[in-house]
């Protein structure tokens, strides 16, 4: 056998090694995430009195009280007394303003962040693809909320948010510069959706 | 259906074959092998007993390099960056326990045939050698892997195990597998 051969043999033989396994990684609920599922589950099977005291004593109503500076006024107060006055409805409209705030705030914060041009390319293109993970894992629990109430705004954010992960993911070359257009059409639409979710409650 | 007859099945068996006498592989080998076990299961003992300060270490190394990570500062897009690297920091923990603890058995079997069965001395040496050196070392990639993530993040973690442990380890094991199982075939072939 030439030297040739023997390393051609040794190399299709040793192929295998490059296929060693890493285990995988599937993305698990935080803890605010994991609570508005017991929250919302229980709001749906009746359990308002559950409902109620999952969220007096976990982290949502934490973050709540931690965010609310940045939150309508009295979406706590207002959520609170859904849950004891038994109002499905309710509890599901104001759930879904406080996850459209927290996807607001990320994208208004993603794109500040973008603008930093002393980040490289690719810092920026990660710190971009970063923010719509956490996007997406905050509006995806309300879209279904959002689509019922109001489509069009349902409609217009995944549209963004479908443009915002095409420069981050599918073209060829990934461009975070023009992300930034995209994550601010997502602010305004969730900060539209939030203003006139909550009228009566804004002015009280 | 109609069972095969078992004694016109005995018959075909030729009665001048010799039984096959198993020969042990030489006895650095089967240390190789047994310490490859041990740590195997002090590895995984270890992970479980230590797993809130191998946690909290990796973690706090994880938060001390942010450039590293790509952490941005904000608990809601860091968060799920930290949870995948300390999943992954644990998969290599298992990983290494898993396959030690399977490499070890896999050197003890693969040389125990190439010693009984790999007729020349020089082919024999060699495959015992690949067998031994490439199994003992291939696991602890995993375990390189798992210290390399705090400090270098996933994917450059990855990149150094591999080059460094996995393709030269795993390789030498492979080959030798298929040398093994090349002699073995010939030898089917001229008997």
């Amino acid at each position: 056998m030439s030297p040739l051969a023997a390393l051609g043999l040794f190399l299709v033989a040793a192929t295998p090694a490059l296929a060693h396994h890493v285990g995988a990684y599937v993305p698990k609920d935080n803890a605010i995430t994991a609570n508005f599922k017991q929250i919302k589950f229980s709001v749906q099977a009746g359990k308002f009195d559950v409902a109620h005291r999952l969220f007096e004593t976990g982290a949502l109503r934490t973050d709540m009280s931690a965010r609310a500076a940045s939150l309508p006024p009295r979406l706590e107060a207002g959520l609170r007394d859904a849950l004891q006055s038994r109002d499905g409805g309710e509890v599901e409209r104001r759930l879904m303003v406080f996850f459209a705030a927290l996807a607001r705030d990320l994208a208004l914060e993603a794109e500040r962040r973008l603008a930093d041009l002393t980040l490289s390319r690719d810092a920026r293109t990660a710190i971009g693809q970063r923010f719509l993970e956490a996007i997406w894992r905050y509006y995806n629990l309300v879209d279904f909320a959002v689509a019922q109430r109001d489509d069009k705004t349902s409609v217009a954010v995944r549209l963004a948010f479908d443009e915002a992960e095409g420069y981050v993911k599918s073209s060829p070359i990934p461009n975070p510069d023009k992300l930034r257009e995209p994550l601010r059409r997502i602010a305004q639409v969730l900060s539209a959706l939030i203003d006139s979710s909550l009228p009566a409650r804004r002015s009280s | 259906m109609e069972c095969p007859d078992l004694t016109a099945l005995a018959t075909m068996i030729p009665d001048a074959r010799t039984p096959l006498h198993y020969r042990l592989p030489p006895v650095p080998v089967l240390l190789s092998a047994v310490v490859l076990i041990v740590c195997a299961e002090v590895g995984g003992a270890s992970m479980v007993r230590f797993k809130l300060e191998l946690t909290r270490w990796a973690r706090n190394a994880m938060l001390a390099r942010p450039a590293v990570h790509g952490l941005v500062g904000v608990r809601d897009v860091d968060e799920r960056v930290l949870d995948e690297a300390l999943v992954k920091f644990d998969a290599g923990l298992r990983l290494f326990h898993l396959h030690a603890e399977g490499m070890g058995l896999v050197i003890l079997a693969t040389t125990t045939v190439a010693a009984t069965l790999a007729s020349s001395p020089a082919p024999r040496r060699s495959i015992i050698a690949l067998l031994t050196v490439g199994g003992a070392g291939y696991p602890l990639g995993y375990l390189l892997w798992s210290g390399l993530i705090p400090y270098h993040g996933l994917e450059r973690g990855k990149t150094i195990a591999e080059w460094l442990v996995w393709i030269p380890f795993g390789g030498a094991t492979i080959v030798a597998l298929w040398w093994l199982a090349g002699l073995l075939a010939l030898r089917l072939c001229r008997h």
